[in-house]
């Protein structure tokens, strides 16, 4: 059905122009060349661009918060429960801290609970989904058996008796939670992919090319799976950014940190419901899920690249 | 009036965000009713897309944009969606390529015929389940296949419930796009059969889609033959066979041969005939390659006379003699390699099963130099001595020896040592290239990996390489990764890369069967001079009996991983003993045999040189099946090869 | 039937792990707390040796072997004795659990189940109506949607609603005067309580079930089997629904079962939100009270549901595609 034989869905990259006289044969070997081919990607989606902004505002705000924010962040001098005016444009909480300063504050712990441990999370995920796609027999079987247990297990109330034993161990055992409980999903889709890349035929020509199993799986299977890997990064965040504040909602983290999640613990505990300031409530939630979202956002243009069908606009 | 009118017919592909891409470009032709018309081409020349077109089933992103199909008397082109799905009973039907894969997997046989009754009513509730088993009786298959789900039919069996599905649309214009190109060789004859019976019974106009111009002309009576959206000949078969008018249909035509004949040529491949007894092997072992082009070897395939002849643009291969034949310094006497009574066993895959024996008890040797075809229908195990012979799987029982290294039991660790000398081209240069890399990178590695070569000296190598496969300008060939290349020219690397280990054997598993015709013989012809050039020895494993008759000097015919009939090529081919290898034989279609008259095989040259269809009954295939039963064919390949459409 | 009973075995094979890392997750923790479970215990009056025993062979205090405690805590397990609470002193565990359990069942699961239904049948047709804003609107909703956090959701749903319009009561799971039994008046007022925590849940796992519908019916639209079924000219309703849903749908199921943990974790924290009497809301209670014994079996109890959960989804996949016959 394709109009001219040799129409392939692989991207056009600048990488086929490069000169073969520099010694480096790889066409993905320079880490800075690959990000940014795929940034470019994944820029090249409109949703996905929506998402790259929305989440660069959010790393902005992270970075620069000292700053940007008018107040520090826990500087309660001033009058408990206002409603929004010029001097505290979200009004301040009932321990008379300024709400906009906080949230602009919150942002770094969820920013940085999402990278870690989405990270964290991927690290595992590929090395455990790449070593199991190569196994097979009963060490496969068992892996299997413990990814699926991870899987089925619900992660949120793992991770709230977890939390419940290590008493207020703040971000840090946060991050350790998450990481215990996100990891099985993208080891999961990881593995498959391995599977089927495995019994490719370059893999046995790289075999039969004499080389090493290592240099197989990191220069010949790895690659070909980055769009996988950078999507269950971005999964494994989100799920981590959601968890943080759920677990700091219920009061299981450090309630004196300043973030999004003890914001809305400490607005529910404050009966900020029975007050009338619904910025309090509002605003850290509406935070968390437009950070959930712009991740949500730039899996779609990650989407886009292993599945050119989801592509816009190809209608039937 | 004409059944069908076509005028002016535009389709093109507007992929989101891209080019339109033309791919049928303004074509007018008439069908009559009860026509067999073959439309015949390469990858790419739209014939599909015509097709798809003609049944009401373009889609996005593909669009008729200019043009009438006349059905009777009514524009199908220009019809809504549900005016066009009415048309449908008592007008076109459409059998898929991947007729495997066209039924529902949770959707029993029997619901696929009651969907289609329901949707037109054109059969009772009363009479539905008669009816059913009508159909499929039709196309030779037993009532009780009513009750099965695809997953449980072969794939044969799946292509001729499509077409019974097809025909119970009572369809007066039945379009069939490459029904038989994910088949295996022997049930491809089997379901083509059954298709020219079912035209002659019941009298529907048929279009048979198809890249094998030979398959064609056997079937139909008349034959389109397209090139880049063009229909660039229209003629009766006979016509086309005894004065094709267009260059591109003569160029397609002169890539089939009978491999039976006494001389068999295509362009830039010798004839090999019996005459041709110089032994290469002993030629080489004696310490003295031939380095004597034969007979036409060599000449550039693609670059003869017009230029349509240069499909894809191509490049010629260098001729051999710019190649000197490489010394092999250092290394030890060349080696054979000795198979002796090797059997595969494969564990039962499940409970049910019975353990498969793919390999049984075969023995032979591969001399130094020599060149070995290894023939089968898919499932013949001939796959598997493949693997067990490069190290990749251990047979069950016998031996494999090269000079003092025990195939057989080889451990991880040596198998790089193997792998310096016996060397594998790959059936799907698609998938045989890693889509990241370039092709410098690819080639590169291995001389890495098996010389002592660095910088400097190994991308010298890397480009004597490429431009021994005749990839040239090779520095421009180096930089370009895989998907910038046509199948041809990355079947090239992929044989440029096996020779950088500089091996002595090269195992070629089915290394042209992915490319289009027009192709193929170029790059056998590279293969064939390498051999002879670099003194390789190559075991060359195909179903295809005259691309084994150009390239091989020596053939194992192998049935059901047992060695039927085994010699030298032209002896066997010309004279086959064992009945299946009679059966292979006769699935070819050998269109040549007309125009050609004289050199066919005596009993075969009758009927207007097309073979007649095959009633002699001892050569029969099971194929065609008994009616009481499920038809117990040839195993058929799960892993068919892509059809190049 | 051997895939039935594979499926069988696998569930009791999970079961034992998930039964077994309960067991494991106390001793597993640094500090004892079963010594501060004891002392806290011993505020409510003298703790009698049984119950002693019983708390250290829930926390894993070093009495006997390993090997002896593990078999008495499977034990106790088997028959539902996860000894006393010492936040509800003196009520057992069990009958705790006994007493919450069916109000999450019923609004969990009821929910969980509506929503996969409404999400799968507007991905279905999302994906059929490809480029309409039949797809666009609940694409981009259900994206954005799925992104709230589930409390969030609920705080939002329980302020505007519950506090500011005032329609919808505020807490619990039945009004303060009404006591549980089965009659009209009852179980209207249990429904009418049940709203908002439901909606909660809803919207926010709709999306998920949409966008994961939509997907895999895009692919199965591109199967042969679509377009042959439309050249032999089926009615387009069997050819969406028979043919190309069907068939996404097997796929869809698999993550549903998967998917579960996640949503019941969510309603955990619903649950909070609305003070809604489910296990969730005594986990939280749990939790916040150091009442380990109380939340390891509410734990195992959630583990083993979601389990059940995704047996049960196991076996439709089975009965849905005949390829599992074999």
């Amino acid at each position: 059905m394709t109009p001219t034989g040799t129409t392939r869905p692989t991207r056009p990259t600048t990488s086929a122009v490069k000169t073969i006289s520099q010694g480096n044969h790889d066409a993905g070997a320079n880490p800075l060349r690959v990000i940014l081919r795929a940034f470019l990607t994944i820029w090249s989606v409109p949703k996905a661009r929506i998402g790259v902004a929305l989440l660069g505002v959010f790393v902005l705000l992270a970075v620069f918060a000292p700053l940007l924010a008018p107040y520090g962040a826990t500087d309660n001098s001033f009058d408990r429960s206002e409603d929004m005016s010029a001097a505290h444009w979200l009004g301040t909480t009932a321990a008379g801290q300024d709400v906009l300063s906080q949230i602009i504050y919150g942002a770094r712990v969820s920013v940085f609970v999402g990278f870690v441990a989405g990270l964290l999370s991927t690290i595992i995920a590929v090395l455990i989904g790449l070593s199991w796609g190569y196994l097979r027999g009963l060490a496969g079987d068992v892996i299997n058996f413990i990814v699926n247990l991870f899987l089925v297990i619900p992660a949120l109330p793992l991770m709230i008796v977890i939390a419940a034993y290590l008493q207020n161990g703040g971000i840090g055992m946060i991050v350790l939670v998450v990481v215990i409980t996100g990891w099985a999903w993208g080891a999961r889709v990881l593995r498959s992919q391995t599977q089927s890349l495995r019994s490719r035929d370059f893999v046995t020509a790289a075999v039969f090319s004499g080389e090493s199993p290592a240099r197989i799986v990191f220069r010949e299977i790895l690659p070909n799976m980055t769009s996988l890997i950078v999507g269950s990064f971005f999964g494994a965040s989100t799920a981590a950014i959601l968890a943080e504040a759920g677990l700091e909602f219920l009061g299981l983290g450090d309630s004196t940190t300043v973030s999004w999640g003890t914001m809305l613990f400490w607005a529910q505990n404050s009966n900020a419901l029975l007050t009338g300031q619904w910025v309090l409530l509002f605003a850290p939630g509406l935070c968390i899920s437009l950070l959930a979202t712009s991740m949500s956002l730039i899996n779609f243009g990650v989407d886009g690249l292993s599945n050119p069908r989801l592509r816009e606009g190809a209608t039937r | 009036m004409s059944l069908v009118s076509v005028q002016g017919l535009s389709v093109v592909y507007e992929p989101n965000g891209a080019e339109p891409v033309p791919a049928v470009k303004a074509v007018s032709f008439d069908l009559e009713q009860g026509d067999f018309v073959g439309l015949v081409g390469e990858s790419g020349s739209g014939k599909s897309t015509l097709g798809f077109a003609l049944t009401g089933l373009s889609r996005p992103p593909a669009r008729v944009s200019a043009g009438s199909i006349i059905f009777d008397g009514v524009d199908i082109a220009g019809l809504t969606p549900s005016q066009l799905r009415v048309q449908r009973h008592g007008g076109f039907a459409m059998v898929l390529q991947s007729g495997m894969n066209a039924l529902n997997p949770v959707r029993s046989i029997r619901n696929h015929f009651f969907d289609i009754f329901a949707a037109h009513g054109h059969v009772s509730t009363r009479d539905r389940e008669a009816r059913a088993a009508e159909l499929v009786g039709k196309v030779q298959l037993p009532a009780s296949v009513l009750d099965r789900f695809s997953g449980e039919l072969s794939g044969g069996m799946r292509q001729r419930v499509s077409i019974a599905l097809a025909l119970s649309l009572e369809p007066r214009l039945m379009v069939f796009d490459e029904p038989t190109t994910a088949l295996d060789v022997l049930v491809q004859h089997a379901v083509m059969d059954t298709i020219r019976e079912l035209q002659k019974s019941e009298r529907f106009t048929a279009v048979l889609i198809s890249h094998d111009l030979g398959m064609v002309l056997e079937v139909t009576e008349r034959v389109m033959v397209m090139h880049d959206g063009l229909i660039v000949e229209d003629a009766t078969a006979a016509e086309i066979l005894a004065a094709p008018q267009h260059p591109y249909t003569r160029m397609l035509l002169s890539h089939y041969g009978d491999p039976r004949a006494a001389v068999v040529e295509v362009p830039g491949l010798a004839s090999r005939g019996t005459e041709r007894a110089t032994d290469v092997a002993q030629a080489v072992a004696g310490g003295a390659p031939v380095g004597e082009p034969v007979e036409s070897q060599g000449e550039p395939v693609e670059s003869q006379g017009e230029p349509v002849e240069t499909p894809v643009g191509e490049p010629a291969p260098s001729a051999p003699t710019a190649v000197t034949v490489r010394k092999r310094e250092g290394r030890a006497a060349r080696e054979s390699i000795v198979v002796s009574g090797v059997s595969k066993v494969y564990p039962r895959p499940s409970r049910r099963d019975q353990p498969v024996t793919a390999v049984n008890d075969v023995s032979f040797t591969l001399e130094p130099g020599a060149s070995m075809a290894l023939v089968g229908a898919s499932g013949s195990g001939k796959s598997t001595i493949a693997k067990l012979i490069t190290g990749v799987e251990h047979p069950t029982s016998g031996t494999i020896t090269f000079g003092d290294l025990r195939i057989d039991t080889i451990r991880r660790r040596q198998l790089k040592r193997l792998h310096t000398e016996v060397q594998m081209v790959f059936q799907d240069p698609y998938a045989a290239l890693n889509p990241l890399h370039t092709v410098e990178y690819a080639l590169t590695r291995p001389v890495l990996n098996y010389s002592s070569l660095r910088g400097r000296d190994a991308r010298r190598r890397v480009l004597e390489l490429l431009e021994t496969v005749g990839l040239t300008p090779v520095e421009q060939f180096a930089a370009r990764l895989p998907h910038q290349l046509s199948g041809g020219q990355r079947q090239r690397v992929v044989i440029a890369r096996a020779l950088a280990s500089d091996p002595q054997v090269i195992i070629a598993d089915e290394p042209v069967s992915m490319l289009d015709v027009s192709l193929r013989a170029g790059v056998l012809a590279l293969l064939d001079s390498l051999r002879e050039t670099w003194g390789v020895s190559m075991l060359y494993i195909t179903h295809d009996l005259l691309s084994a008759r150009l390239v091989t000097d020596q053939i194992m015919v192998l049935n059901k991983g047992s060695v039927v009939e085994e010699g030298r090529t032209a002896t066997v081919l010309q004279n086959p003993q064992d009945e299946y290898t009679i059966r292979l034989l006769d699935a070819i279609p050998a269109p040549r045999s007309g125009a050609k008259g004289g050199s066919r095989h005596p009993q075969e040259s009758s009927k207007k040189g097309l073979r007649p269809p095959a009633t002699v009954p001892t050569s029969s295939p099971p194929a065609t099946v008994p009616t009481s039963s499920p038809p117990a064919t040839v195993p058929t390949s799960l892993t068919s090869p892509r059809s190049p459409s | 039937m051997r895939y039935l009973l594979g499926k069988v075995g696998l569930l009791l094979l999970t079961l034992w792990a998930a039964v077994t890392l309960n067991f494991l997750l106390p001793r597993l923790m640094p500090g004892s707390p079963a010594d501060a479970a004891i002392a806290k215990l011993a505020q409510n009056g003298p703790v009698s040796p049984s119950t002693r025993a019983a708390i250290e062979a829930q926390l894993g205090v070093p009495t006997g072997s390993a090997w002896d405690q593990y078999l008495q805590y499977l034990n106790n397990v088997v028959h539902f004795d996860f000894g006393v609470s010492y936040t509800f002193f003196p009520q057992s565990v069990a009958s705790l659990v006994g007493t919450a359990l069916p109000w999450t069942l019923v609004l969990v699961g009821f929910v969980t189940i509506v929503a996969f239904i409404c999400g799968t049948l507007l991905g279905v047709l999302a994906a059929w109506k490809r480029g309409t804003w039949l797809d666009t609107l609940p694409t981009v909703g259900g994206t954005f949607a799925s992104a709230f956090p589930y409390f969030w959701t609920a705080l939002l749903l329980l302020f505007f609603l519950g506090y500011v319009a005032g329609w919808f009561p505020t807490s619990g799971a039945y009004g303060s005067a009404a006591t549980p039994e089965l009659t009209g008046t009852f179980l209207l007022d249990a429904l009418y309580h049940s709203i908002l925590p439901a909606t909660t849940i809803l919207i926010t796992s709709l999306g998920g079930w949409i966008l994961g519908m939509r997907s895999t019916m895009i692919n199965t639209l591109g199967d042969d089997y679509v377009t042959f079924a439309e050249a032999n000219g089926l009615h387009p309703r069997t050819v969406a629904i028979r043919y190309a849903a069907r068939n996404a749908i097997l796929p869809n199921l698999t993550s549903f079962g998967l998917a579960l943990g996640g949503v019941v974790g969510g309603s955990l924290l619903v649950e909070r939100v609305f003070s809604y009497p489910g296990v969730g809301y005594l986990l939280y209670t749990a939790v916040v009270n150091q009442d380990f014994p109380l939340m390891q079996a509410l734990f195992l109890i959630i583990t083993i549901s979601v389990l059940l959960a995704n047996f049960i989804v196991d076996i439709l996949y089975g009965i849905l595609d005949p390829r599992t016959r074999r």
